[in-house]
């Protein structure tokens, strides 16, 4: 009865470690590994050889497997590292733009074709037979086998999961994963506003990669034995199911998971009693159970037992009201003001000429910072090349500091694609972008972004399961709990300047009237409010130059102006903005200069009056 | 030299079989833009219920048309019971791959609690061997690279020539655009699942043929073949399944004669990989 | 006009479409269970032209899918030739003579300008397609030219255009189209209201059109709904609307100098 308890305590503790693991990666990180097995197996291999003794009785096939015979713990640590090493090869596949579906059955096959190698290839890890009598740890000074012994390993085991419990959710309760959920999110977006997503998910494998090798290396030395037979492909089935049935990034759930699906459904089907005539009914139908175990959870509960929690910031570091804002200062926007109509059309669009003279060149009022009018943004003989198509031929174009640059064109006249380009969201075939004299062009999108020069996107793009508050407390640069070593120091270390961010995040949304809306998540909010949500974020991040990619798309035009209006301010007080749009009102209201854009060339540029004026604009564009 | 020509023999009888397999995968896939990857656990079902007459005394070749039979049923379930409902709760990609695998857990294992772990085999005779040079094979699998020939010739007639082939295409490009066309892209993707089913059965039939004995998880490693054909084609291009099938038949037949024969099927996977890295559209596909 | 945008001299077939009347009573449709338009009553007369305007989320584009069969009302009817079809499926109303040009999605990107047309003619018989194609290419002149292109390569204008050419293969009775302009620069947008959109008006239809630019549509119209907050506001023949104040707040205030 003892070693029955004992051993469900050491399964518990390895299923969730490893489950934690794949938490980590997968829930956290969004990394869909399903070759995960393999860092445990490999773990589990290195343990076990690193704590072989040279000379065995049993055949001989330990000759070769170092026969180091290394005592406890460096099996474990050997088996850490090499979980966390073996990460590595990983990440150069995984990073890869594919489809979700397709990338989870490219990992899968990885993981029945190296299990199909090492059953194979005998020398490697003794084949199919795989390693037997492996030490278990510390076996010169204890007796394995004696009730004591069983009893401090099952303990050790849950202290070990308890101990990556607490790891794992102190790097993700930190900035650093928070950047981690929004490369979950939405990795493009997470790109364009600083975040190196091709290391964070290398971080995010190697951390799950040494965690799987772990639990390997805690398993092995309880069982004594490992071969192919353990880590095949169901048993990957049954970590993600665990992981999922347990709650998606929620490290609670992942250890809940790791008990009631491998654990308790073992268990539990113990005690039907066997049928004669067929005795492997019950191995069968367990892993039937398992199958139908996935269904109805994915069914009726597919965020999992313990879904993951949203996280209310704002609630808990309500700021007082009166507070002073940060950077920004301004009067307070009628976004959310009831809605005052015009005595005339006229009255709106004169006060508006006022604020466009206002906005470039340095004209007239007093209060207005004296533009300065060198470039800090410019493209030269920019192409884009695709499939033979040349969606931007040769454009060179200078932003001057200060300014609201608009960019309009026909439809396919590369608008969006220069945009990309400058961003570096997408890459140019020839040409030159300098940013503030450096050249540029070869920096990818989140470099640029780290330099000041961030975009927004057309289409929705907020991360949904971080709160609005997270959406912008994930643009802003710099945070010292924003990398792996921040996050691991903890609270301590980054706790003060999260709480003034967390501040001067609120004053923005106070500015823009969303306050209230602070801690819904980003994705349950209309149309307008994540449009609103994306600008502000774009905001964040401290941007020198803002590139604007339709911001007024879809939007009611009452919202159009006043977006407008704060663009206009934002470029008094020396930010730099172009905004590509379709709505030429718009271009009117406050954009000086423009560039018109056709069949990937600039046509002309100006002030909207005079482009109105030149006979080819009016013939490719205008009306009227 | 003659252990190379006769593996491409072997090849060309596992090309047949995966032909008939890739094929119905990617005209599903096509249609649903599902990866249906309970396939394996569906072929192994409809082996064993061609087996279930067999070893009743039913000579396999009448067992035959019970494989199809299944196949096509347990599919058409499959979609309205399984990955239609989910997939209109909006279950992401990844979750429905679990679903899969879980469903083929189901399949293979609820197969294995009913008919045992043993591995069994079809009472049959595999035919006279026929000699054309070098390449050595029995009569049964000449028969299976010709039936599947002419089902391969039957599924091209279906696209090309057929309205229920204009209308799987118009659903495959853009079903709700389909569905303005009037179009009942709710008949046309069961049809599909039907016509998916019964090659999936046959193909199951057919690979429990060639290869004598079989298990309730022997077609684990042959759904990796399966894939690899697919998306060597192009995921949702019919010829470029077949194209894929001939490929990767001859590819891990004849590196079995060149190679340890343990390892044939890595040739496989390493196609796969290399595919979903370089090329996911696959050879055929329109370039992302 | 610009030079690329020509129109044929606008062909009836032999015996031209009779445009059927559409009318919904008390509609209510959203997602999931919540509405997102209520109690809308609108009609369209037989050969009319009628358009939908109202600022985003006013539920112009839930309002036509419920109408074309994409969505289900949550309640009340919607009736078309005198025939109730609440509720039917989207393949069964085209089947009665409603041509739909979608928003999004509105071309079979991997297939070629004529087999789109093809697919377009779907329920003719065999002998009838061909004819079909020439009249719907004699209509829109340009799509002879690029026959034999994807339709996933072509610009905004010529997949719109298609779009509609493919919603005219059944000469339809009733032609419903969200937003055709959305994402159309201005000098396209124009032609493709004033005069692709009047062309389908002329083969005898009935033409339901949403839009956002309220001005352009309104000079296309016979009769004009506005939509707000998910309910018919106002209502009015082009003229009617221009003179209150009330719809020149809401829709043109403060934006548009340029027409559009």
């Amino acid at each position: 009865m003892v070693y029955y308890i004992t051993t469900l305590l050491v399964y518990a503790g390895v299923d969730a470690i490893a489950c934690l693991g794949l938490s980590q990666q997968f829930g956290v990180g969004g990394v869909t590994n399903f070759g995960f097995i393999i860092f445990q197996a490999a773990g589990a291999y290195v343990a076990g050889a690193l704590s072989l003794p040279s000379d065995h009785v049993d055949g001989g096939f330990q000759s070769y497997i170092f026969g180091w015979h290394l005592p406890f713990p460096i099996p474990w640590i050997g088996a850490t590292v090499v979980g966390g090493l073996l990460a590595i090869p990983f990440a150069l596949i995984v990073g890869k733009r594919l489809r979700g579906d397709f990338a989870a059955i490219g990992l899968l096959v990885t993981a029945v074709m190296f299990n199909l190698l090492v059953t194979n290839y005998v020398p490697l890890f003794n084949g199919a037979a795989g390693l037997s009598l492996v030490p278990s740890p510390l076996q010169g000074s204890f007796n394995p086998q004696s009730t004591g012994y069983q009893w401090g390993y099952g303990i050790i085991a849950i202290l070990v999961a308890f101990a990556t419990y607490l790891f794992v959710t102190r790097i993700t309760e930190s900035p650093y994963g928070r950047s981690l959920r929004a490369m979950r999110d939405n990795d493009t977006v997470a790109d364009s506003l600083g975040k190196n997503v091709r290391s964070l998910r290398t971080s995010s494998l190697i951390i799950g990669g040494a965690i799987a090798g772990l639990s390997g290396g805690v398993l092995v030395g309880f069982i004594n034995l490992w071969d192919p037979q353990a880590w095949g492909y169901a048993e990957t089935v049954v970590l993600f199911a665990a992981v999922i049935i347990g709650g998606l990034g929620n490290h609670r759930g992942a250890m809940l998971g790791a008990v009631l699906v491998p654990v308790a459904f073992e268990e539990a089907t113990r005690y039907i009693p066997p049928v004669s005539g067929n005795p492997n009914l019950i191995p069968a139908l367990q892993w039937v159970a398992i199958g139908l175990l996935i269904l109805v959870f994915l069914w009726f509960r597919p965020q999992g037992i313990l879904p993951e929690r949203r996280r209310k910031l704002a609630t808990r570091f309500a700021s007082e009201p009166g507070t002073e804002p940060g950077a920004l200062q301004s009067p307070p926007s009628d976004f959310a003001a009831p809605v005052t109509s015009p005595s005339s059309v006229g009255v709106i669009e004169t006060e508006v000429e006022n604020e466009t003279i206002g906005a470039g060149a340095a004209d007239g009022d007093a209060d207005t910072a004296p533009a300065t009018t060198d470039v800090i943004l410019e493209c030269r003989d920019l192409v884009r090349e695709f499939d033979g198509v040349r969606a931007v031929d040769g454009v060179s174009m200078a932003f001057k500091r200060g300014c609201l640059t608009g960019i309009i064109g026909p439809n396919g006249a590369g608008k969006s694609t220069v945009l990309a380009m400058l961003a570096g969201t997408l890459p140019s075939t020839s040409g030159e972008i300098l940013f503030r004299g450096e050249d540029v062009t070869r920096l990818p999108a989140f470099r640029r972004a780290r330099m000041g020069l961030v975009r927004t996107f057309q289409l929705a793009s907020e991360f949904k399961r971080l709160t609005v508050l997270e959406n912008l407390l994930a643009a802003i640069p710099d945070q010292q709990g924003d990398t792996f070593l921040g996050a691991l120091r903890g609270r301590r270390r980054w706790g003060a300047q999260e709480r003034e961010l967390i501040d001067s995040a609120q004053a923005m949304l106070e500015q823009f009237g969303l306050l209230g809306l602070a801690d819904l998540y980003a994705g349950d909010l209309s149309g307008g409010q994540r449009r609103l949500v994306e600008i502000m974020r774009a905001l964040m991040a401290q941007p020198e130059v803002l590139l604007l990619d339709e911001p007024m798309a879809g939007v009611h035009p009452r919202l159009a102006h006043d977006i407008g209006m704060q663009l206009v301010r934002l470029c008094q007080e020396g930010t730099t903005i172009v905004m590509v749009e379709h709505e030429l009102s718009i271009m009117d209201e406050f954009c000086d200069p423009v560039y018109v854009l056709a069949e990937g060339r600039v046509l002309a540029q100006g002030a909207m009056a005079a482009l109105r004026a030149k006979e080819e604009v009016v013939e490719a564009y205008l009306v009227g | 030299m003659s252990v190379f020509i006769a593996s491409i023999g072997f090849g060309l009888v596992t090309a047949a079989v995966l032909a008939l397999a890739s094929v119905g995968f990617t005209l599903q896939f096509a249609v649903t833009n599902v990866l249906n990857l309970a396939y394996g656990g569906v072929m192994i079902v409809a082996a064993y219920a061609a087996y279930a007459l067999n070893e009743r005394g039913v000579n396999i070749w009448i067992s035959a048309p019970a494989a199809v039979l299944i196949g096509a049923v347990l599919s058409v379930l499959l979609n309205n019971l399984i990955y239609t409902p989910f997939g209109r709760r909006g279950t992401t990609p990844i979750a429905m791959v679990i679903v899969a695998l879980g469903m083929t857990l189901i399949l293979e294992f609820g197969t294995q609690a009913l008919a045992g772990p043993t591995n069994v085999s079809y009472i049959m005779s595999q035919g006279a061997t026929v000699k054309l040079g070098s390449i050595e094979l029995t009569v049964v699998q000449l028969v299976i690279i010709g039936l599947s020939i002419v089902v391969m010739i039957l599924v091209h007639g279906l696209i090309r020539y057929t309205r229920l082939g204009k209308a799987m295409r118009a659903t495959a490009a853009n079903r709700n655009l389909a569905r303005n066309c009037g179009i009942r892209t709710d008949r046309v993707i069961t049809v599909t699942w039907l016509i998916s089913g019964a090659l999936c059965g046959l193909a199951g039939l057919t690979f429990a043929m060639n290869s004598g004995t079989f298990g309730a998880t022997s077609t684990d490693i042959f759904l990796v073949l399966i894939l690899a054909a697919v998306f060597l084609g192009g995921p949702g291009q019919p010829y470029g399944a077949m194209l894929g099938a001939l490929v990767i038949g001859l590819a891990t037949e004849v590196s079995a004669s060149i190679i340890v024969s343990d390892y044939k099927d890595v040739a496989a996977f390493v196609i796969l990989l290399a595919m979903l890295t370089i090329r996911p559209t696959g050879l055929l596909g329109a370039r992302a | 006009m610009s030079a690329d945008m020509e129109i044929g001299v606008p062909d009836l077939p032999a015996g031209s479409v009779q445009g059927v009347e559409l009318s919904t009573v008390d509609l209510t449709v959203g997602y999931d269970g919540s509405p997102v338009i209520h109690g809308v009553s609108i009609n369209v007369a037989p050969r009319e032209v009628v358009s939908i305007v109202g600022p985003n989320g006013s539920g112009k584009s839930t309002l036509l899918k419920a109408i074309v069969g994409v969505l289900e009302p949550l309640g009340g009817s919607i009736r078309v030739g005198g025939r109730d079809v609440t509720g039917w499926r989207s393949e069964n109303i085209a089947r009665i003579g409603v041509g739909y040009v979608p928003q999004i999605d509105d071309v079979f990107a991997p297939l070629t300008v004529r087999e789109n047309l093809e697919m377009g003619g779907y329920l003719l018989k065999t002998r009838e397609v061909a004819p079909r194609i020439d009249h719907v290419m004699s209509v829109f002149p340009q799509l002879s030219r690029m026959a034999g292109r994807r339709a996933g390569k072509l610009s905004g204008g010529e997949r719109k255009m298609l779009a509609m050419g493919r919603a005219l293969m059944l000469a339809p009775a009733l032609v419903v189209l969200d937003e055709p302009t959305a994402n159309l620069a201005p000098i396209v947008a124009a032609a493709v209201l004033q005069q692709h959109v009047r062309q389908l008006a002329a083969t005898g239809a009935s033409v339901l059109v949403v839009e956002q630019r309220a001005r352009a549509v309104l000079e296309i119209s016979d009769r004009t709904y506005v939509l707000g907050g998910g309910q018919v506001r106002m209502e009015g023949t082009p003229a009617e609307l221009a003179t209150s104040s009330e719809f020149v707040d809401s829709f043109l205030g403060g934006t548009s100098r340029s027409g559009l």
